[in-house]
Formats: C-alpha cells, structure tokens, sequence
C-alpha cells in the first residue's frame, strides 16, 4: 500500500506520486487529504486499486483505463470523464457530467449525481443510489444509466441506443424518449448491479426491482423525415 | 467562468474572522478569475447607522474629493466618522430615511463618484485583482462580520475596472448584495425597460441586472425567496448567483444548470461556493457537500 498526503500538495505533485506508484507496480494507493482538488487521478491505464480519502473536485478519475478508484467523498463535475474501463465509486454525491462521453467501465454513485449524468455515453454503465439531475442521459449513444430513486426533467433527452433504468419518479421525459417495460434480461442485469454494489444497503430487492421502468429512444430523432417536422420542431 | 463564494454564521462563536473565512474560499478560486476579486460583509454595523462606501476615482487621484464629499453629505445627517482607502471613501452616517436622496446626493458631486454599498450593516470591498491583492490592500482577512458573499472575476463581455468588480450592491435598497457567476442574455432588453423607468446603471456588466432586479422585487414587497424564485422566470442565460441580505444568504441556478454552485451545512455554518475546494477552505470538519440541482433556489436565515 502506498499512502500519499495531499496536504500541502498541488495536483500536479499528486498526481505524478500516483502515477509513480503506478509504474513500479503498487497495486494500491491511498490519498489522504484530497481537499476538493480538480483532476485527481486522471489517465491511470493499469487496474491498480486508488482510495482517494474526501472529496474531489472536476474531471476526477476522467481518461481512466483500468483502474478501481473510490471517493469515501463527494464529486464535482466530468467525474470519470471519457472513461476506457474500470469502476469508479463515490460514497457522497456527485456534480454535472457524470461519466460524460464515457466508453466502457462502471460508475457508482452512492448518493446523488447533478445535472446530465451520462451525457453522450458511449457505452459502460453508470450507478446512480439516490436521484439524478436535470438531462441526464441526453444523447447517450450506448450503455446503461440506472437511477434508483428520481430523475430530473428531460431525462434521456435524443438517445440513441443506450438504455435507462429507473426506479423512483420521471421527473420528465426528454424528447423522443419512451417507457418501456424492461425484460427478464433487463432484471436479471439490474438485480446483479444493485445486490453487487448496494448489496448491504438494499432491502425488499426483489419488490425494488419490480418499480423500475426502462427508457430507451423512441428512434424518431434518428433520420430526419420532413413529416416529422413538428417532432424535429419540439427537439431543436 | 467566475468564482463565488457565499459564507453565513448560525449565531455561534467562530475562531475566524468571516473575512478571513472568504479570504480562504476566495483564495480557492482564484485561478477561476483574476481580474477582480471582491467581498460583500454584513457587519456588526454601527448602532443602526448607515454605513456608505462610495468609489472616489479608480486609483488614488481624488484630491479634496473624500473633504467634499463629506462635507456635502453633512447636510442630511450627522458623520459620525469617515476614513479614505485607496480610491475609497468610507462614511458612517446618522440617518434613518430612505437611502436613494443620500446617494443621489454624493453620486452628484463629481461624475466619477459611485456609492459602492449602502447599509446598516454591509460593507462591499472590491477591486480590479487577485484576492491576494484585496487582502493586501484593504485587509479584508482581519474583518468580522456575521455573514457574506465574495467574488472572483475572469472578465468576459465588459471593462476591468473597481466599477464592474463584484459583488454588486442592489443600488437604492440598503444591505442588498449580489454575486454572479454566468452570462445573462436578456440584460439589453431588460436594461432598456429599467433606463425607461429611470434607473441608473453604473457598468456594462451583465451581472449587475441582477442587482436592481432584486431590488425592484424586494421593494415589491417580496421576500428574498420568492424574489429568488421570480428571477428564475425573468433571467435569462446562464447563472448561479448568490444574494445576501441583513439577514439571509441565497441562492438561485439556471434552469439548465450550466453553473456549477455546491453548497454544504453544518450546526455552525452554511457554505456556498462555485467549488467544492472553497468550501474546504472555508469550513473544516466532517459534512456533506451538494451540488445545487438546475432551477433550485435555497435561502437560509441567522
């Protein structure tokens, strides 16, 4: 284990100790003292393990490629940002742009994510405990975004093939966003997430499951028709 | 981007002064502008006198103005004490009544004179800078006070001068600040509509509509939230902006939410800021931070 004291430190220095550590092959790494700071542990390629102990601020753990990061804090905004693969997890809350553009891996939110959590993904999952933002999911193109409590308005505004769970209230539905009903598969999928990442927390899962609706794009945005004119209106 | 910073004491004892509380958060900030940093305090005030801040020029050059200034004003009530600062003149005034005559007034004794801030308990310091260069010059870390909101400015749209410094004071109603991170799209329009009922504008800064919508809204008769909330229908663009009172800090965020504005609170103390790093800085301990969700509105009171 390798510990290192951001206390008194710029992210830069952090961040070249993390990555140090990284390449001599420390399997896992602690930051204590991360006092909010932006951009802590970005662009580790290695399935290292990296506690970072409080809350970070933007853009933390983006570009990652492997690793399994988690914040006993909170988030600010772009956590996991452009994300190849690996888990990251946040105990507290997190800001906009939660795994925004994301391409593969898992993001765990234990508490809330802000505006447009998901936003342009293009495939991995994304966790979310509590209740998320206005737009989350506009125009995510692949993956999964489940919210376990409420959405926001404009939920999963102009998707392309991702798919969205929820198991609390639609604030609103984006444009050419529709319910469905999820499938076995759909279930089995969300009762593996929840009982692996909630597990302790969860009670009744098995009645917590049967409340979540999936959303996925009504294809309408798809092509553009003149026809639809009025649909393309409402959108744009 | 900007940053703010907005800081309110629940009544009990601090080991800080809340000037160096928003040295600190604004300290956390300042890479988010360095144009201009600024502090909105509310004070323990002076047994209900009008405390008044008012520009004298942009640097020092204001010979014999502050004299004048205080001579004038003399005519409405009694100065109890004044003292110049750099391109500032602060005055404690006996006086009750509105304060919009005694503003007209100063402000018509030479072009250049601005009253910064007026009120029983607000103090507004602000300057063109980084929050070092406030601190340095106004010393801004050894005021106390009860509550207050800063500001860290990277300027946009409109001049770097004290002038469009936030925070801004929501001229003609007393003990009014605002502080603004964003861009308001509507501000020509809406400006015009205020220049037609008379209102004077002091800058070309956006953000300073918010100061006189406030102010018109709370001269309405509304209370801070709902005036809060109003402003959710009538701004337009991108905004969090925090507004404080003799009594209440706020906040509102656009209906996009393209503003970061987090916030936490303990027993002891609420803290807002544009990022969660200023909000470490300004309050240790164990707590929750959040990020405010769009078209929220959140006042707290002493």
């Amino acid at each position: 284990m390798v510990e290192i004291d951001g206390e008194g430190r710029t992210t830069r220095e952090i961040n070249s100790a993390v990555q140090e550590a990284v390449s001599h092959g420390a399997d896992d790494i602690r930051v204590r003292n991360t006092g909010g700071r932006h951009n802590l542990g970005v662009a580790i390629l290695r399935p290292v393990r990296l506690t970072l102990d409080g809350s970070v601020g933007y853009y933390c753990a983006g570009l990652s490629d492997g690793p399994s990061v988690e914040v006993s804090g909170s988030a600010g905004w772009g956590l996991a940002e452009s994300m190849m693969n690996g888990m990251i997890t946040v105990r507290g809350h997190a800001g906009n742009g939660a795994g925004a553009a994301m391409r593969g891996g898992i993001i765990v939110v234990h508490g809330d994510a802000a505006a447009r959590a998901g936003v342009s993904m293009k495939g991995g999952t994304i966790l979310i405990g509590g209740n998320c933002g206005y737009m989350a999911g506009f125009m995510a193109q692949k993956g999964v975004l489940v919210v376990c409590g409420d959405t926001g308005e404009a939920f999963a505004d102009s998707m392309y093939e991702a798919a969205c769970f929820v198991g609390g209230k639609i604030g609103e539905l984006g444009n050419d966003a529709v319910i469905e009903k999820p499938s076995p598969d759909d279930l089995e999928l969300l009762e593996s997430l929840l009982s692996k990442h909630f597990g302790r927390k969860l009670k009744n899962l098995k009645a917590r499951l049967r409340a979540f609706q999936k959303v996925v794009a009504g294809r309408k945005l798809w092509n553009f028709d003149k026809r639809e004119w009025k649909t393309w209106k409402e959108a744009l | 981007m900007c940053g703010i910073v907005g800081y309110l004491n629940r009544g009990k004892k601090t080991k800080q002064p809340l000037g160096l509380t928003l040295y600190k958060m604004l300290g956390a900030l300042g890479c988010r502008g360095p144009d201009s940093a600024g502090v909105a305090l509310f004070t323990h005030g002076h047994r209900g006198a009008l405390i008044v801040r008012v520009k004298l020029a942009e640097g020092n050059g204001h010979d014999g103005l502050a004299e004048s200034v205080v001579q004038g004003v003399a005519a409405v009530g009694r100065v109890k004490t004044f003292s110049t600062q750099q391109g500032y003149l602060r005055l404690v005034l006996d006086y009750r009544g509105d304060v919009r005559p005694v503003e007209r007034l100063i402000e018509s004794m030479h072009k250049d004179v601005e009253v910064v801030s007026m009120g029983r308990s607000l103090e507004i310091i602000k300057q063109v800078g980084t929050p070092e260069n406030l601190d340095s010059a106004y010393g801004i870390s050894g005021l106390e006070g009860t509550h207050g909101v800063g500001h860290t400015r990277l300027s946009t749209e409109s001049r770097v001068d004290l002038s469009h410094s936030q925070p801004f004071w929501a001229h003609g109603h007393p003990d009014v600040a605002v502080v603004h991170n964003g861009h308001i799209t509507n501000y020509h329009k809406m400006r015009r509509r205020y220049e037609q009922k008379g209102v004077r504008f002091y800058t070309e800064n956006d953000s300073e509509i918010i100061g006189v919508y406030l102010a018109q809204r709370l001269s309405e008769g509304l209370e801070l939230k709902e005036a809060l909330k109003a402003s959710l229908v009538d701004l337009d663009g991108s905004f969090s902006y925090l507004a404080a009172t003799a009594r209440q800090v706020g906040f509102a965020k656009d209906p996009f939410a393209f503003k970061p504005l987090l916030f936490a609170e303990t027993d002891t103390a609420v803290v807002v800021a544009t990022e969660e790093m200023a909000i470490r800085s300004g309050l240790t301990g164990r707590y929750v931070v959040r990020e405010a969700q769009a078209r929220e509105v959140r006042v707290w009171s002493r």
